[in-house]
């Protein structure tokens, strides 16, 4: 078990965003968390990932408590987030934007002093680079490498917030929406990247309210509604309970 | 590190030109680069608006002057001796405005409080600082060069050298810190400080490391101003000082290698090509600002990136 | 032993209500504009420089004067915010060196007309109030209660006047604001000019308690800013208990500890504030 969510609960003043929710993540596992618009999707990412500080609970990475811990040491450990609206440096280019984010990868690097680093950066960042290329080059950026992340496409930007993601190494990667505004190629394309980083051993755990999306996806399913978790297991199963289609249809659909 | 190539005519002047107007508009131009670099690599750099650089100016001035006068020890020692209290003023510092994740206005009133601080202990510490009479410096520093041994740096001539090295010193140091991991994280937090941290970046930690280092170089530009002139006053903390350095880096270029150097020599350069009375010259500096802020944004330097961009691209 | 302590805690209320004036502005123009107006101190001596020359040179009566030199910070104020402030609305960094170029251009401009030979102003109400044991001038007496007046009429606006409730849902919601037809840049403008206006009052009454000098609108707005954050940028009514709490600090302080360190209490103040109660004194935790 690679996470475990007890009892998380967030709190906005007199707003509940997120309700005592608890559930587990498994290596090697795809998890789908959805919900309609409210249902505090996000605001559970961003508690994992360290964004936010939890009103109570408690959130276990392989056995250490990371509730409340700050976003670096978070990405540090192996847990890393994607925006749901990209995030970008601007005036940056994309190849800029993913050397960036090769810093953890760069602190994991034997042999290459830091130091000697700062002098010449030489073989360490050689191979950094080379990283970099061949995540742009999953994500199907590779010939933007060098043009300025703002004149990207919606799609684009978000392909570089997953090509940044990738270049962090991550154990378990949270996806915010990663479909959402997507066109239907470029959904093929993401869900491409995303079986390969399974195949290569990264956890996923994705929201997304397109339903379909996460159906053929996921291992495992979550929905949310108001903040509390309405029913957990396959996604075939989930999508067929009662009180999840209520939350998503307003009414309860016999079929 | 190609754009410093421009120094190799700078070093072969002094041949050229005998003016000493010259050389001497040429090292307040060195010296106040240095300053404005150090305040450029944690606002050019990092994003953070400081006003703590012009204490550190006044610090390194202070304290070098100091050390050599109560310990004995030569300039550079003396100097080592200010880079000591200045990192552990910065640390301090620093530590106050980032761990508390003060955003940026805070950190610039903050920075400004302390500052203030600094210069109100200059000037109320008569014993030691003797107060706003300021300091007479008569001591000089002494460079070992093969052949001529130990040198006093009192001329013109060798200020000017002297001054010309130190500058490419700390050009070279600012190229391979942008250019380094450390910059990239340094501009990371600078364009977008919460993405940086999902990525994995440390801020608070750079941001202090960008602050202390900005400290040492503005700290070391005090040292060399303080000597070159001759004399130490409280007013090189004020924040008039601190605007002068902003206004530097504005007008040159924020973010750019160059663009401090070329702010600095054309603000030093002004009041000799314009005679104006001091009044009138400040609210000139006051206008820059303003100006460059509104119309010119990316200063001297990035408007001409942007013209030869411009050019290529049309060719 | 107590006329002393009491007429420095009296004298201290006085200066303080000059920097709640100056926290009042900094407070309004940083929650519509998003930015730090660093130069309202300038606007301040404006109106202590227009007050003096109206009130002893034109000869004109002290209330005259008064509205005279209150409309030139204002038009000022105007001038600056079309020229400048407007193209640099909620962006904290340029609205702040942009202030600070101006506080350049304005303290030149007062060196030149004025130079730095102090101006003091005949004494406009003469005399001495005397409760109980303690005398106050009454000037100060007065003045206390203009500036309380001002302050508090200000903040009757704000609660009751529907321009005063545009005020204050915008600076709590932009958007929502917006929706609802508040004409912002309009607003923006307003409370750009209404803060000038606000410190060239308090300098109208700061040049009939003090002499005047051009840099005296670096050391207000500096006390000004440290009062805001003190009470919590953002509370209009605390910016002027700040600057009650600051002013008396230092008024009192300077009684027990050498006058050097008078600047350092709000210097120290803000460092506390910001460092254990980040939202100031009156501030709610957001």
């Amino acid at each position: 078990m690679l996470l475990k969510v007890e009892n998380l609960t967030k709190r906005f003043g007199g707003l509940i965003a997120v309700s005592d929710v608890s559930f587990a993540i498994n290596k090697g596992e795809i998890v789908g968390i959805f919900g309609p618009n409210g249902s505090g999707k996000t605001t559970l990412l961003s508690l994992l990932a360290g964004l936010l500080p939890p009103s109570a609970g408690r959130v276990f990475w392989k056995g250490r408590d990371i509730a409340g811990a700050r976003p670096d040491v978070i990405a540090a450990l192996g847990v890393i987030k994607t925006f749901q609206n990209p995030q970008l440096f601007s005036e940056l280019s994309v190849l800029e934007h993913v050397m960036i984010a090769s810093f953890l990868a760069f602190t994991r690097m034997k042999g290459h002093g830091r130091l000697r680093s700062f002098l010449s950066p030489g073989k360490g960042e050689a191979i950094l680079r080379a990283r970099a290329e061949k995540a742009l080059t999953l994500c199907r950026l590779q010939d933007s490498s060098s043009k300025p992340a703002a004149e990207l496409s919606y799609g684009e930007e978000k392909m570089l917030g997953v090509a940044m993601a990738m270049m962090c190494e991550p154990e378990l990667l949270l996806l915010d929406e990663p479909a959402s505004g997507l066109g239907n190629d470029e959904v093929h394309n993401l869900e491409s990247v995303l079986r390969d980083l399974r195949t290569h051993g990264t956890t996923l755990c994705i929201i997304d309210h397109k339903v379909a999306f996460l159906a053929r996806f996921a291992d495992q399913a979550i929905a949310l509604q108001q903040g509390c978790k309405i029913a957990e297991g396959l996604p075939h199963d989930v999508l067929a309970d009662p009180g999840v289609v209520k939350a998503y249809l307003g009414r309860s659909h016999h079929a | 590190m190609k754009t410093l190539l421009f120094l190799v005519p700078l070093y072969l002047l002094p041949l050229v030109v005998r003016s000493d107007v010259v050389l001497t508009i040429l090292i307040f131009t060195f010296v106040l680069s240095i300053l404005a670099i150090g305040f450029n690599v944690v606002f050019g750099g990092a994003g953070q608006l400081t006003m703590f650089h012009a204490a550190a100016f006044g610090i390194g001035s202070y304290v070098t002057f100091l050390s050599m006068l109560r310990f004995g020890i030569s300039f550079w020692l003396g100097y080592l001796v200010a880079v000591l209290i200045v990192v552990l003023i910065s640390i301090l510092i620093g530590w106050i405005c980032f761990k508390f994740r003060l955003k940026e206005f805070y950190f610039a009133v903050v920075t400004l409080a302390f500052a203030e601080l600094c210069r109100l202990v200059a000037m109320n510490w008569t014993s030691v600082t003797n107060g706003t009479l300021g300091m007479l410096v008569l001591e000089k520093p002494t460079v070992w060069l093969p052949g001529s041994g130990v040198v006093r740096i009192e001329q013109t001539v060798p200020w000017y050298f002297l001054t010309l090295v130190c500058l490419t010193g700390v050009l070279i140091f600012s190229v391979l810190l942008m250019r380094s991991w450390i910059g990239r994280n340094f501009s990371a937090i600078r364009l977008n400080e919460d993405l940086a941290q999902t990525l994995g970046i440390d801020t608070f930690r750079y941001k202090l490391l960008a602050f202390t280092i900005s400290n040492v170089i503005a700290s070391f530009a005090g040292a060399l101003y303080g000597f070159y002139t001759g004399y130490i006053e409280p007013a090189y903390l004020a924040v008039t000082q601190a605007l002068d350095a902003i206004a530097m880096v504005l007008l040159g270029g924020v973010s750019t290698i160059l663009g401090p150097v070329v702010g600095a020599l054309v603000l030093t350069s002004l009041p000799h090509l314009i005679e104006l009375p001091a009044e009138i010259r400040v609210a000139v500096y006051g206008m820059i600002l303003i100006l460059v802020i509104l119309l010119m944004p990316r200063g001297i330097v990035g408007l001409a990136a942007g013209l030869s961009r411009g050019r290529v691209n049309a060719a | 032993m107590t006329q002393v302590v009491v007429g420095q805690i009296l004298n201290g209320i006085i200066l303080g209500s000059l920097y709640g004036i100056i926290a009042l502005g900094v407070t309004m123009t940083f929650g519509i504009t998003g930015i730090v107006n660093f130069a309202l101190g300038q606007f301040m001596m404006i109106g202590a420089y227009a007050t003096w020359y109206f009130t002893d040179l034109a000869m004109l009566p002290f209330p005259v004067a008064v509205v005279f030199a209150v409309a030139l910070a204002a038009v000022a104020g105007l001038v600056a915010d079309q020229a400048m402030f407007r193209f640099t609305r909620n962006n904290l960094v340029n609205g702040l060196l942009v202030s600070i170029g101006l506080i350049s251009v304005m303290e030149s401009g007062a060196l030149l007309l004025f130079t730095t030979t102090p101006k003091n102003m005949d004494v406009v109400i003469a005399g001495s109030l005397t409760l109980g044991s303690i005398t106050l001038p009454r000037m100060k007496v007065v003045a206390f209660l203009l500036l309380v007046a001002v302050i508090g009429l200000t903040w009757l606006g704000l609660s009751r006047a529907w321009l005063g409730r545009a005020t204050r849902a915008y600076a709590q919601n932009p958007e929502a604001a917006m929706l609802m037809g508040v004409p912002t840049k309009a607003l923006q403008t307003a409370v750009v000019v209404y803060s000038c206006a606000l410190a060239g009052f308090g300098g109208a009454l700061y040049a009939c308690l003090f002499s005047l000098e051009p840099s005296l609108g670096g050391l207000f707005i500096l006390k000004g800013v440290e009062a805001a954050i003190l009470a919590g940028v953002g509370n209009l009514l605390g910016a002027l208990a700040g600057g009650v709490i600051l002013g008396v600090t230092e008024s009192v302080g300077s009684l027990y500890l050498p006058s050097a360190f008078r600047d350092a209490y709000g210097l120290v103040f803000l460092v506390a504030i910001l460092l254990f109660r980040p939202a100031g004194l009156f501030g709610s935790q957001k």
